[in-house]
């Protein structure tokens, strides 16, 4: 009987006794082991390691760059940045040979202390700002407007990263509150949207954005809200046509309105969805006012 | 040697000298020359009226015209090939033949494609890479007369003072009224001109001119505008042949010139090009350094398409005057001979001597700017260097000081960036200039659509000859191989469409021309075209083998 | 071979030769007895002809330089590139427009960058080329455009490249983009071109080549000159190099 072998490098360098007394053995019960005539390494030092530098290089470089100008705090509004960016931090800082390690690849070129972190808009927001302060600023309360607010997951899982409760979480709710808003809730409002699975399984997010706008307009809500670009992408544009489509909102928009700035500055004419309506119905936004 | 932030001790007190008068002489230029002062300072001090230097051509049309001893040997050289190299085999069989890849042939090439040629009927040759040019390195600027208060007149008039009225006229007038034209070509290319918010050019002035029309990009204007020229000719899928240099023009039996041999400069395998008609573009000669000067040019710049033009029967002019930029770097020893363009001057920087003071208006014509320098270090007011040369001093520092900080690293990239390789910070101190071999001023005799005295061959770029007279003037290289580039692109397209592919293939004209030249008296062993110049070590040189491998 | 004064060692393809300090990469390799085909080009530094990689004893890193512009070390191990095959999708660029996605498009490859900055580490101009394939990847030609203004296309950042991004290529295409339909085109040339068809300005021309040369020398002697008084705004760097960004060692800025 013939076998195809797999050596591995130890076997041919540190344990060559082994393969001998293996080979030995398997004469003697007639089997011929076939060594492959070109192997490599079973790679197990990437193939196993839970460390591959390479992948973290792009989001602890920002950091280091973030120190290179002597700050230690920066703010995105991308809830897939903020998500990646906490992500790496947050395994870069668990330990510090990490960092160190990360240093040493780029040749000397970054010198990160693993000080620095990344903060969510939303989180200066409420952390930094005060959501009383936002509330001394509104100047045209969004009265009367039922809003759903929805967060998907990039700001919430993780928990190791989250910005906010993973269950039960408040930020939007809050805010909303502060603008003068109704807010109408439910258990659909974390879940996923389907991502990036709008690439290859449509239908998966359409199923999940019907599911989703169903429990709003069933609770009354007559805009949704949200934070992540990823997520605005797949509400605004698969909504499908059995109910009227529910407008989706990024809650800086909700501001901006609340705090009585022109519509124009708003980016309002860039859905899909239309957001003129609902704000002329509630008064939100001046007779007549075009958006482009 | 202990060099102080760049320079050495001695140099460091001249500097300091420098510094000393900068504050007096800014805001006070030396006043411009009169012509008469002009004219001695050239007769006295320009490398071209050095007595020694020259001999006359002892041959063939130009026969008498006056050429330093190392361009005179190139034409008194024996061909590469016999004149009984087999030629029946074809390899490339075309409408139209390029030689050169530079900026002349690359426009005339794309402008003939623009102009109906198939673009697989036309083929470009060139030296070394397409590209790797003259055009690649200038950098100061390009000359157009777009805004109100100037015009093509005064551009006409500015060429052809600054050429002392050697120019030829109608070429020149080519020049200038197509000068709007092809930088409006530029932008719809994407050439990426200094521009103001409205789209308006950063304009500079340049030695000789009276108006501010010097359009550039950065320091890099050659550069940029060379790439684009590139990409734009590989995306028409006009086919290049590259490390493949002709070295003789082929003939048909009217003598009207049919194509070319190139060789494969790596495998030394000879390449027959058929073609109804030929535009030579073969750029200058600068590596040739004449009278030993050092030259700004590329390292393919050997006056190759001269000599072939010439053994086909071409006239050529004005070969007798060469410009040597008044500002090549003389200090440090690797940097000798490069250029510092005239964008510097243009941006208020003076030349001073070894004691801080100017002695020249910084923007007199080229010719009269790099005699003063000459003038001053034969005076003993030049600035010795540890490799043995002089200079004298260029204030670069004024120009952050007129213009404010930061100038000089965003207007002036290349230069900044290239002497701080070299350990010199432009920004603080001065840099150490004089006069290098820089451009050829005559050429090939042309048309102002480029044709030649000899029907089928056309020129266009450095390498022709009558537009700049006997001194070029800053910025009308750029747009010389642009405008007669285009002209000769689509005249050669035009004469294609009237022609036969040419039946008989033939290199008589070299062997008339090597009867000429034994007539003449002349018995070498030399060979021409160079190619390319030699820079191997003596020591290397000295235990050389020559053998078959 | 004798130790002399002033003299190096240097390994050039695998083979030691002494050298006189001072002398250029390029030229030491001439002094060697090696004729340049490939290799050399204007040699001063502005076409990407002569592309080296390097190592120091001291350090097991790669580096590289152009050979023109680099001199010569004790020790240094080189080679040089003949060339780095950038083949890139031809483009009509009068067919395409200026969209935050074009780059993209054309060189999907730059999805695949992962900020390892390789690039930036080896381009010998010293340009922050992993941050101009960034902004190509986010759509902002005009950074790209900026950014890459400088590179002489020696292909160096192509060869070092883990996503195999033809860095120079992408540059290349933002620049002419930028130049083409970001900036206006202007005003005055236009006005000028228009002008040219009219005939009056060639008729100005006619009128000076009709001239005797004593004529026209007249003509010349009494020229006005523009002076720097005239151009009523002082000159800006920052106001016309499009951009205040220093290109040599720039830095990224963060709004903290």
């Amino acid at each position: 009987m013939q076998v195809a072998y797999y050596p591995g490098c130890t076997i041919k360098v540190s344990a060559q006794h082994h393969e001998r007394a293996a080979l030995a053995v398997l004469r003697a019960l007639n089997i011929e082991l076939c060594e492959l005539p070109e192997w490599n390494c079973c790679g197990v030092l990437h193939s196993l390691t839970d460390d591959n530098l390479i992948r973290h290089m792009a989001p602890i470089r920002m950091f280091a760059r973030l120190e290179e100008q002597g700050a230690h705090e920066m703010t995105t509004l991308c809830d897939m940045c903020f998500n990646t960016l906490a992500q790496a931090n947050t395994w870069a800082k668990e330990r510090p040979e990490r960092i160190r390690a990360i240093n040493s690849t780029s040749g000397g070129e970054l010198d990160y202390d693993g000080r620095a972190q990344i903060l969510h808009l939303l989180q200066l927001l409420r952390d930094r700002v005060g959501l009383a302060a936002i509330k001394a600023r509104v100047r045209r309360p969004l009265r009367g407007l039922t809003i759903y607010p929805y967060y998907g997951c990039k700001l919430l899982r993780p928990s190791e990263v989250a910005m906010d409760d993973p269950e039960t979480p408040r930020v939007l709710h809050d805010l909303m509150l502060a603008l003068g808003a109704t807010v109408a809730e439910g258990p659909l409002q974390t879940q996923c949207c389907g991502s990036y699975h709008v690439v290859d399984r449509e239908q998966l997010v359409t199923n999940r954005v019907a599911a989703t706008t169903d429990e709003a307009r069933e609770r009354g809500a007559e805009a949704l809200v949200l934070s992540c670009p990823l997520c605005h992408y797949n509400f605004d544009s698969f909504q499908g046509s059995n109910h009227a489509a529910l407008p989706i909102f990024y809650y800086t928009q909700l501001m901006g309105i609340a705090f009585g700035l022109e519509p124009e500055e708003l980016g309002l004419d860039a859905h899909r969805v239309a957001l003129l309506p609902v704000l002329l119905e509630h008064e939100l936004v001046p007779e007549g006012v075009q958006v482009n | 040697m202990e060099l102080i932030d760049g320079y050495p001790a001695a140099m460091r007190e001249s500097i300091a000298l420098v510094e000393q008068t900068r504050p007096t002489r800014l805001g006070r230029t030396f006043p411009a020359m009169t012509p008469e002062q002009r004219r001695e300072l050239l007769l006295g001090h320009h490398p071209d009226y050095k007595d020694g230097a020259k001999r006359p051509l002892l041959f063939g049309p130009n026969k008498g015209m006056l050429l330093n001893h190392e361009l005179a040997d190139l034409f008194e050289a024996r061909p590469l090939v016999s004149a009984s190299l087999d030629l029946n085999d074809v390899d490339s069989d075309v409408d139209l033949l390029i030689i050169g890849g530079g900026g002349a042939g690359t426009v005339a090439a794309i402008w003939a494609v623009q102009a109906g040629l198939d673009p697989s009927r036309v083929l470009i040759a060139t030296k070394l890479r397409h590209g790797d040019s003259n055009s690649t390195m200038a950098q100061g600027g390009i000359q157009s007369a777009d805004r109100p208060h100037d015009s093509p007149a005064q551009h006409f008039l500015d060429a052809m003072g600054g050429g002392h009225f050697t120019n030829r006229p109608e070429l020149v007038e080519a020049l200038v009224s197509d000068a709007p034209l092809i930088i409006h070509w530029h932008e719809q290319l994407g050439v990426m001109y200094d521009k103001d918010e409205q789209g308006n050019f950063v304009m500079h002035p340049g030695g000789g001119t009276s108006r501010n029309r010097m359009h550039s990009a950065r320091d890099y204007t050659g550069l940029e505008i060379m790439r684009v020229l590139r990409d734009e000719a590989r995306n028409l899928h006009i086919p290049v042949v590259e490390f493949s240099p002709a070295i003789e023009l082929l003939c048909d039996e009217r003598g009207h010139v049919a194509g070319a041999v190139l060789v494969n400069l790596e495998t030394k395998r000879y390449h027959i090009v058929r073609a109804k008609a030929t535009i030579v573009t073969t750029g200058g000669l600068g590596r040739l350094h004449m009278q030993q000067y050092p030259t700004t040019n590329h390292y393919g710049a050997t006056a190759d398409g001269l000599i072939l033009a010439y053994r086909a029967g071409a006239e050529l002019v004005d070969l007798d005057a060469i410009q040597y930029h008044p500002t090549g770097a003389a200090f440090p020893a690797q940097m000798a001979g490069l250029l510092i363009t005239e964008k510097v001057r243009g941006m208020g920087a003076q030349p001073v001597n070894c004691k801080g003071e100017q002695f020249v208006y910084p923007l007199e014509p080229r010719d009269v700017e790099a005699s003063a320098f000459i003038r001053e270090c034969s005076l003993g007011l030049g600035i010795p260097t540890p490799h043995g040369i002089q200079g004298v001093w260029l204030d670069a520092p004024m120009v952050d000081i007129i213009h404010g900080p930061g100038t000089i690293r965003s207007a002036l990239p290349a230069m900044f960036r290239m002497y701080t390789r070299f350990g010199i910070d432009m920004t603080r101190d001065p840099i150490l200039v004089f006069p290098t071999l820089h451009y050829q001023n005559g050429g090939i005799i042309t048309n102002p659509d480029g044709a030649t005295t000899v029907p089928g061959l056309y020129a266009a770029g450095e390498v022709m000859g009558g537009v700049h007279g006997k001194n070029r003037l800053m910025g009308n290289s750029l747009l010389d191989f642009n405008v007669f580039g285009r002209r000769a692109g689509i005249a050669a397209a035009n004469y294609v469409r009237e022609q036969a592919q040419p039946t008989r293939l033939s290199l008589e004209h070299v062997a008339t021309y090597e009867r000429h030249m034994r007539d003449a008296g002349i018995k070498t062993t030399r060979t021409a075209p160079r190619i390319l110049p030699d820079y191997r070590g003596k020591e290397a040189l000295e235990r050389y083998l020559d053998i078959p491998l | 071979m004798s130790e002399q004064t002033g003299m190096i060692t240097m390994q050039l393809m695998g083979k030691n030769y002494q050298v006189p300090t001072g002398l250029t990469i390029m030229a030491a390799i001439e002094y060697a007895g090696y004729k340049l085909v490939r290799g050399a080009g204007c040699r001063g530094g502005f076409c990407g002809a002569c592309p080296t990689l390097y190592r120091r004893s001291d350090n097991h890193r790669i580096f590289t330089a152009l050979a023109c512009q680099t001199l010569v070390e004790d020790g240094m191990c080189l080679v040089q590139m003949p060339f780095v095959p950038v083949v890139s999708r031809r483009y009509d660029l009068h067919q395409i427009a200026a969209k935050p996605n074009t780059l993209l498009q054309h060189f999907p490859e730059i999805a695949g960058c992962v900020a390892c900055n390789t690039c930036t580490r080896a381009c010998p101009q010293g340009l922050q080329v992993m941050d101009y394939v960034q902004a190509s990847l986010r759509g902002d030609i005009e950074r790209a455009a900026m950014l890459s203004f400088d590179c002489i296309a020696c292909g160096i950042c192509s060869s070092r490249c883990p996503a195999d991004i033809k860095h120079y290529a992408v540059g290349l295409l933002a620049r002419r983009l930028y130049g083409k339909y970001v900036t206006p085109d202007s005003p005055q040339l236009a006005a000028r071109v228009a002008e040219l068809q009219t005939g009056n300005l060639i008729a100005d021309l006619n009128a000076l080549m009709a001239l005797s040369q004593e004529e026209l020398r007249a003509r010349y002697e009494q020229r006005t000159f523009e002076t720097s008084e005239e151009n009523k705004e002082p000159f800006s760097a920052i106001q016309h190099y499009n951009s205040p960004m220093d290109p040599v060692d720039y830095k990224d800025e963060i709004e903290v």
